[in-house]
């Protein structure tokens, strides 16, 4: 039996051999950034808003330029007036601008009532790769532009942008550490906690409609439960001792966290309305900063126990505990992507700390940041990009850069300390 | 004693100088660009006496002066008779020259059977290269101008997401020059690489001479990012 499968599996490689040798290799060095030319918005019907017009133009650049697989063609200045749709407009010139794809975009509005309408084009093609129409309240023109960046991202790449996401931070702007809710490039900040004491470690569930979040507002720093939509709120852990950086499990029913009620920081598990499932670690050092991996069967986290603050990486149910970082005296606050190939971490340099990328086993660490000191990096839904805080600039505030450490743009607009930011969905 | 222990100490001395510093020739690379033998779609490889009348040649190129190693003035033994039996007291000067001419005529001979060689095979089969040609015009196959013009296009529209991305398509070109179909047969999964491959048949369709056969031409392509290692 044994000796038959090999020669079907030996003549199923020559035969896969054989069908891939015929045929000519074509190579180009470089990869290169689509050009992208995005055309002034123009008023479908009514008067046009220069504002409508300016914001959105301003909103698209700003998405497309941090994508990164783009190159926005500044104002080509071609025909920028004529129509959006199919047959309104002739290719050719923009095809002579250099441009690889075309966004096109109209709007209408109506009292409060706003029409978006988006297009994307292949110039080279001359056909179009996909189109929406939004109908809403005026006050959601940067929603639903946001949206449509995340599918041009989809028409692009053939994988959602994670734009349209919300960013939750903890700010300092009424000068206590309260939650806030913000777009992802930092405007329609909305305050969610206003209970006067310290705020921390906000995470959103994997369906974007809770967040767990520690408070000091009973004394004791407690774990809480809160939905987004309705703003109902429970504590679901308030254990003598610490309950802080909670994880919530991508299956969305199951919360890691760091808790001492049994004398020192360890890892515990808990079901999502607070009842107890397991303790994961068992030791006499001090364990922190639970994070997820994506498909929900190991965890990462922060270890004393051979001296110093290290990521060390264990299975779900706790056992088989390795450590992940050997570089560094001082690392700390792991998150896995959600692609599940990198683990970022914060590495203590000189006088403060700088963010690290690092396979899952071990291999490729590699820095991201090197300006000021950075920390509480969080990953876009879709692996793409990375939020952290920043003292870069003197206040501490919110950055997002893509997950190669290139394109660090600064996305806090308040006047406060902007710290532990998280991405939804 | 001594002497065995000297010798031992310098055998060991040159062994260990030679594993840590190896005496290496590394030569630069040179790069080129061959811009004489670029693929052309139809070759007119030929022999020069092809049969068929030559083309009008074209206008001769003005005349320059070629640059060559000067001349060497001729051996004085060059234009003497056939070799003459050594004298029993030869100089060694002499002795050089005659061994010279020696070689000179071997080459000579060896050079001429090749010639010969080379004339009977191709008289075995036949005319050689395209009917009429002259064997004036360098070229290739017509895969080669395919891979050359997709290679033109594909610089100009690279684009990855993905690390180490590959696709193979098949193109099926028509007796005209038009690319009638593209397949993919093996995926990169990598959206972005596969419409920037897209774009450069596209591209490259805009200008592909038909096929020379004049039927349709099919051919598998492998396109990939040019990384670390590969040309």
């Amino acid at each position: 039996m044994k000796i038959k499968l090999s020669f079907l599996l030996f003549f199923l490689f020559s035969a896969l051999a054989f069908a891939q040798q015929g045929y000519i290799e074509v190579t180009a060095p470089g990869n290169r950034a689509l050009q992208l030319a995005i055309a002034p918005p123009i008023a479908l019907a009514g008067n046009a808003d220069m504002k409508t017009a300016g914001e959105l133009a301003e909103l698209f650049r700003f998405d497309m330029t941090l994508a990164g697989s783009f190159t926005v063609l500044e104002a080509p200045g071609i025909e920028g007036r004529s129509g959006i749709r199919p047959g309104d407009f002739d290719f050719a010139s923009w095809k002579s601008s250099g441009a690889d794809l075309l966004l096109k975009t109209g709007y209408a509005i109506s009292g409060t009532t706003l029409t978006l309408e988006c297009r994307l084009y292949d110039v080279a093609r001359g056909s179009e790769l996909t189109a929406k129409r939004y109908t809403g309240d005026l006050k959601d023109l940067r929603r639903m532009a946001h949206t449509f960046s995340d599918e041009i991202m989809r028409a692009v790449t053939g994988e959602k942008g994670p734009f349209s996401g919300k960013i939750a931070f903890v700010s300092t702007i009424t000068g206590n550490k309260e939650i806030y809710l913000m777009d992802y490039d930092g405007f329609n900040a909305l305050r969610l906690t206003g209970n006067r004491s310290i705020n921390l470690n906000p995470d959103f569930s994997p369906s974007g409609r809770e967040i767990i979040y520690t408070s000091y507002k009973r004394g004791n720093p407690d774990l809480y439960r809160r939905e987004l939509f309705t703003g109902a709120e429970a504590c679901i852990s308030s254990s003598r001792g610490i309950n802080i950086g909670g994880a919530w499990a991508p299956d969305g029913n199951r919360i890691a966290f760091a808790s001492s009620k049994d004398g020192h920081s360890q890892i515990y598990l808990i079901a999502k309305d607070g009842k107890q499932l397991a303790r994961l670690t068992k030791n006499s050092a001090l364990d922190v900063s639970p994070a997820w991996s994506p498909d929900g069967t190991h965890i990462a986290f922060v270890s004393d126990r051979l001296g110093k603050p290290q990521v060390f990486v264990m299975d779900a149910d706790g056992k088989n505990a390795r450590r992940l970082t050997t570089s560094g005296a001082y690392n700390v606050g792991p998150r896995w992507s959600p692609k599940g190939d990198l683990i970022v971490y914060c590495r203590q340099q000189g006088n403060g700390f700088q963010i690290h990328a690092i396979n899952p086993d071990g291999s490729g660490d590699t820095q991201l940041t090197s300006e000021g000191s950075n920390e509480h990096p969080r990953w876009s839904p879709d692996g793409r990009f990375i939020t952290f805080s920043s003292k870069r600039g003197g206040r501490e505030a919110l950055y997002v850069m893509r997950a190669d450490g290139s394109g660090q743009t600064r996305v806090s607009r308040g006047k406060g300390d902007d710290s532990h930011p998280v991405w939804s969905r | 004693m001594v002497f065995y222990s000297a010798i031992i100490h310098l055998a060991l001395f040159f062994f260990l100088l030679e594993f840590h510093f190896p005496a290496h020739f590394k030569e630069t690379p040179v790069y080129y660009v061959d811009i004489l033998d670029l693929p052309v779609a139809n070759p007119q490889a030929g022999t020069p006496s092809g049969g068929n009348p030559p083309p009008p040649s074209p206008p001769a190129p003005p005349k320059q002066r070629e640059m060559s190693l000067p001349a060497k003035p001729p051996a004085r033994q060059a234009t003497a008779a056939p070799p003459k039996k050594p004298e029993s007291k030869e100089s060694a000067r002499e002795f050089e020259e005659r061994i010279a001419r020696m070689e000179r005529e071997a080459g000579a001979r060896h050079q001429a059977a090749a010639l010969e060689a080379l004339k009977n095979r191709g008289a075995a089969k036949g005319p050689v290269g395209m009917p009429g040609a002259t064997g004036t015009e360098a070229g290739s196959d017509y895969a080669s101008y395919v891979k050359s013009r997709l290679e033109d296009e594909f610089k100009s529209t690279i684009a990855f997401q993905s690390k180490n991305p590959e696709v193979y398509v098949k193109l099926a070109i028509s007796q005209y020059g038009r690319i009638i179909r593209q397949q993919i047969i093996k995926s990169s999964r990598d959206k972005l690489f596969e419409d920037s491959v897209s774009r450069a048949i596209l591209k490259a369709e805009q200008n592909l001479r038909p096929p020379p056969s004049g039927k349709q031409f099919e051919i598998t392509v492998k396109f990939s990012p040019q990384g670390i290692g590969k040309q």
